[in-house]
C-alpha cells in the first residue's frame, strides 16, 4: 500500500509536467496540473491510509 | 514693492499651475527644460569640501561629514576623477545592498528563537529540555550541512544576482536536455565555500539562504515534538539541510527547471516564490508530515476508537512571546528577499514589510473569529497560529501583490489554518503537537497558489523576473499562466518533495530508528535523550510509577 501511494504521487507529478510537453494550450495544462495534484494528494490520502490501519493505539491501548 | 512684486509673481505661478491641473497639461519642471550637461573630471576639481579646521570642531549637524573628500581615489597624485566617482557610486549599491541583505538575514537568524519558544511552550514540561534543544542543535546540524554541500546544489549556478555583484562565481548548473528544453536540476559549484565561491557577494548570499533552510529545517521539529529520538532528528536534518531543501530550492530560485517554466514554456514568469512560502514553508511542513506519519502519534493522543485527546502545551506566554518574535523575523524574511535595497526596484522593500505585517494581523483575526465562533472562546495557540499562517501563506506573494491581496491571503490563510490542524488531527490523524503541518506546509501550498492569483502586474524587479521581462501577474489580473506555473510548482512540492522526504526519514526509521522507547516517553525526553531536565524544581511526578506526569489515559 505504502509502494502504491509513492506511485500515485510520483505519477501526479508526472502527469502535471507531462502536461507541459502535451500542449501549449494554457486551459489543457492548467486540467492536467489539477489532475496531477490530485493524483499526488490520492498518494498522501493512501499513505495516511495505510498509516492509520497499522495505527499504535489500535495495538493494545495507548502503547505504540 | 518688492513685497507687492512678489505677491504678484507667486499669484501668476499658481494660476500658471492650477491652469495646467486642469487642462491636464504636466507642468514642466526647470531640470527637464534642459538639456543633461556631463560632468566632466574639471567639475570634481572646483568641488569644494569642509576643511580639516571645520571637522575639527565636531558636527553636531551632520551636515559637514560625508564629502566629496571621502570618495576612495585610484590615485590621490592625479586627484579626485570621473571614475572615481562612478566606481564609489557603483560600490555604495553594493554596499547597501550588502548590508541590507546581511541584516535581513540575521533577523532570520532571530527566528530561531521564536521557533523555539513557540514549540516548547506548545509541548509538556516534561520535554522542555529535548524541544529547546531540536530548536538549538537544527541551527548547526542544519548549517553543516548546507556548508557542505547544500548551498552548492541549490544556488551554484545562480550567476547574474545583479543586487549582490553579480555572484559570477556561481555559474555551475547541471542541466537535462528533454523535449527541446533545458532542464536544470542542481547547482554544482560552491561546496565548502570553497575555490571560485571564496567571495565576499558569495558569503553574504550564503548567510542569507543558510537561515531560511534551516528556517525550514526547525518546522519538522514542531511536528515531531516529544518522541524524536536525538540522534534520527540530527540525521534527518542533515538529509533535509544537505539534499531535500537545496534540490527545491535550486528548482525554484538557483535558476532550475521550475523558475524557466516562463522561458521555455510561456507559462508567465515560470514558478515564482518571493520569498519561501513553497520554497521554507512547505518543504518544511511536508517534511514534517512523512516524519509525522512514520513516527506515529504520542502516547495518548489518540483512544482505541480513534477520537483524539488535547495535549496541552505548558506555556502559553512562551508560546505567544516566540510568535511576536516570529513575526518581528518576518520582516528579514520577506523584504530581506529583495536581497537589496539600492537599485532594480528594491525600494518595494516597504510594500513588502507592509504586506508582510498585514497578512499576519488578518490571519491572526481570522484564526479567532473561528474559534471563537465555533468553540466560544478566543484560543491563544491557534491566535498565534493564525499569525504565522497569515505571515506562511504572505511569504511566496509579498513581492508581487498590493495591501488588499496581502490582507486577503493573509485571512483566508487565518481560517485555513483553523481547518487545517482539525483535518490532520480528527481526519488524517496525525499527531502534530505545534500545527506545524498546518501552518507551515498547508498555508504554504496556500501562498504559492495565491501568488498565481493576486500578483497586480507592478512588481518590476529590474525589468524581468525568471528572465522573462514584464511584471509577475496573477490570473485575477490576466495571466492564466502564472498560475498553472504556480499549480506545477504545488504539484512537485507533494509529488517530489514529500516523497523524497518520506523515503529519506523511511530509510532513517529502519536504520536508526525515530522513535524513542515508550518508557523514554511516558518518562519525558529530557532525562533519557538530553540527561537533565527542563524545570528540574517544578517536574511534576505520578506517584508509584516514576513518570512525571500521568498521560496514560
Amino acid at each position: 500500500m505504502q509502494v502504491l501511494a509513492l506511485l500515485l504521487l510520483v505519477g501526479g507529478w508526472m502527469i502535471a509536467v507531462g502536461g507541459l510537453v502535451a500542449s501549449d494550450a494554457v486551459a489543457v495544462r492548467l486540467i492536467l496540473a489539477s489532475l496531477g495534484l490530485a493524483t499526488s494528494l490520492g498518494g498522501i490520502a493512501t499513505l495516511t491510509s495505510a498509516y492509520i490501519q497499522n495505527a499504535s493505539w489500535k495495538k493494545g491501548g495507548a502503547w505504540r | 514693492m518688492r513685497a507687492s512684486r512678489a505677491h504678484r509673481r507667486n499669484g501668476w505661478w499658481a494660476a500658471a499651475i492650477l491652469a495646467a491641473s486642469l487642462g491636464g497639461v504636466t507642468p514642466l519642471y526647470a531640470d527637464e527644460a534642459a538639456d543633461p550637461v556631463p560632468i566632466t573630471t574639471a567639475d570634481l576639481k572646483g568641488v569644494s569640501t569642509p576643511s580639516s579646521d571645520d571637522l575639527a570642531k565636531g558636527d553636531p549637524g551632520g551636515a559637514l561629514t560625508g564629502s566629496a573628500a571621502d570618495i576612495v581615489m585610484a590615485d590621490p597624485k592625479a586627484g579626485l576623477t570621473i571614475a572615481d566617482v562612478v566606481n564609489q557610486v557603483g560600490q555604495n549599491r553594493i554596499a547597501i545592498n550588502f548590508v541590507w541583505t546581511l541584516v535581513a538575514g540575521f533577523l532570520v537568524m532571530f527566528m530561531q528563537a521564536g521557533f523555539a519558544m513557540v514549540e516548547t511552550g506548545l509541548c509538556r514540561a516534561k520535554n522542555a529540555n529535548h524541544t529547546m534543544m531540536m530548536n538549538f542543535m537544527v541551527y548547526g546540524f542544519g548549517m553543516f550541512a548546507y556548508w557542505v554541500m547544500g548551498f552548492a546544489i541549490q544556488q551554484g549556478g545562480s550567476a547574474g544576482i545583479t543586487n549582490l555583484g553579480g555572484m559570477n562565481p556561481l555559474n555551475g548548473e547541471f542541466k537535462l536536455s528533454l523535449f527541446g528544453k533545458d532542464w536544470g536540476l542542481f547547482g554544482t559549484k560552491g561546496f565548502f565555500l570553497s575555490g571560485s565561491a571564496y567571495d565576499v557577494g558569495v558569503m553574504v548570499l550564503f548567510l542569507f539562504q543558510m537561515v531560511f533552510m534551516d528556517t525550514a529545517t526547525t518546522i519538522v521539529t514542531g511536528a515531531a515534538a516529544e518522541r524524536w529520538k536525538f540522534v534520527a532528528f540530527a540525521i534527518s536534518t542533515f538529509f533535509l539541510g544537505a539534499i531535500t531543501y537545496p534540490l527545491f530550492g535550486n528548482w525554484a530560485w538557483g535558476g532550475g527547471w521550475l523558475s524557466q517554466l516562463g522561458a521555455n514554456f510561456k507559462l508567465g514568469h515560470g514558478y515564482c516564490d518571493f520569498a519561501g512560502s513553497g520554497v521554507v514553508h512547505s518543504v518544511g511542513g511536508l517534511t514534517a508530515l512523512a516524519v509525522a506519519l512514520i513516527i506515529g502519534p504520542r502516547i495518548g493522543k489518540y483512544n482505541r476508537d480513534g477520537s483524539p485527546n488535547a495535549i496541552p502545551g505548558h506555556d502559553i506566554t512562551m508560546v505567544l512571546v516566540g510568535c511576536f518574535i516570529l513575526a518581528f523575523g518576518w520582516f528579514g524574511f520577506n523584504p530581506g528577499s529583495t536581497l537589496g535595497a539600492s537599485g532594480a526596484g528594491s525600494l518595494r522593500i516597504g510594500s513588502i514589510a507592509v504586506n508582510t505585517m498585514l497578512a499576519g494581523a488578518t490571519g491572526s483575526f481570522a484564526a479567532i473569529l473561528y474559534m471563537w465562533i465555533r468553540f466560544g472562546k478566543p484560543d491563544a495557540s491557534m491566535s498565534g497560529n493564525g499569525l504565522l499562517a497569515g505571515l506562511v501563506a504572505i511569504t511566496a506573494p509579498s513581492g508581487f501583490v498590493n495591501t488588499v491581496g496581502a490582507a486577503i491571503i493573509g485571512f483566508s490563510a487565518g481560517f485555513l489554518v483553523c481547518l487545517s490542524v482539525e483535518f490532520v488531527e480528527r481526519v488524517l490523524k496525525v499527531d502534530d503537537p505545534v500545527g506545524a503541518i498546518s501552518v507551515h506546509g498547508t498555508c504554504g501550498l496556500w501562498g504559492v497558489l495565491s501568488l498565481g492569483l493576486f500578483a497586480d502586474g507592478t512588481s518590476n524587479y529590474g525589468g524581468s523576473w525568471n528572465g522573462v521581462d514584464g511584471s509577475v501577474t496573477g490570473l485575477f489580473y490576466g495571466d492564466a499562466g502564472q498560475f498553472v506555473a504556480q499549480l506545477i510548482g504545488v504539484c512537485t512540492l507533494v509529488g517530489v518533495i514529500f516523497t523524497l522526504s518520506y523515503v529519506c526519514n523511511w530509510i532513517v526509521d529502519v536504520f536508526v530508528g525515530q522513535r524513542v522507547s515508550a518508557e523514554a516517553e511516558l518518562e519525558g525526553l529530557d532525562l533519557p535523550e538530553m540527561g537533565a531536565l527542563g524545570y528540574p524544581e517544578f517536574q511534576l511526578v505520578t506517584p508509584g510509577t516514576g513518570h512525571s506526569v500521568d498521560v496514560g489515559r
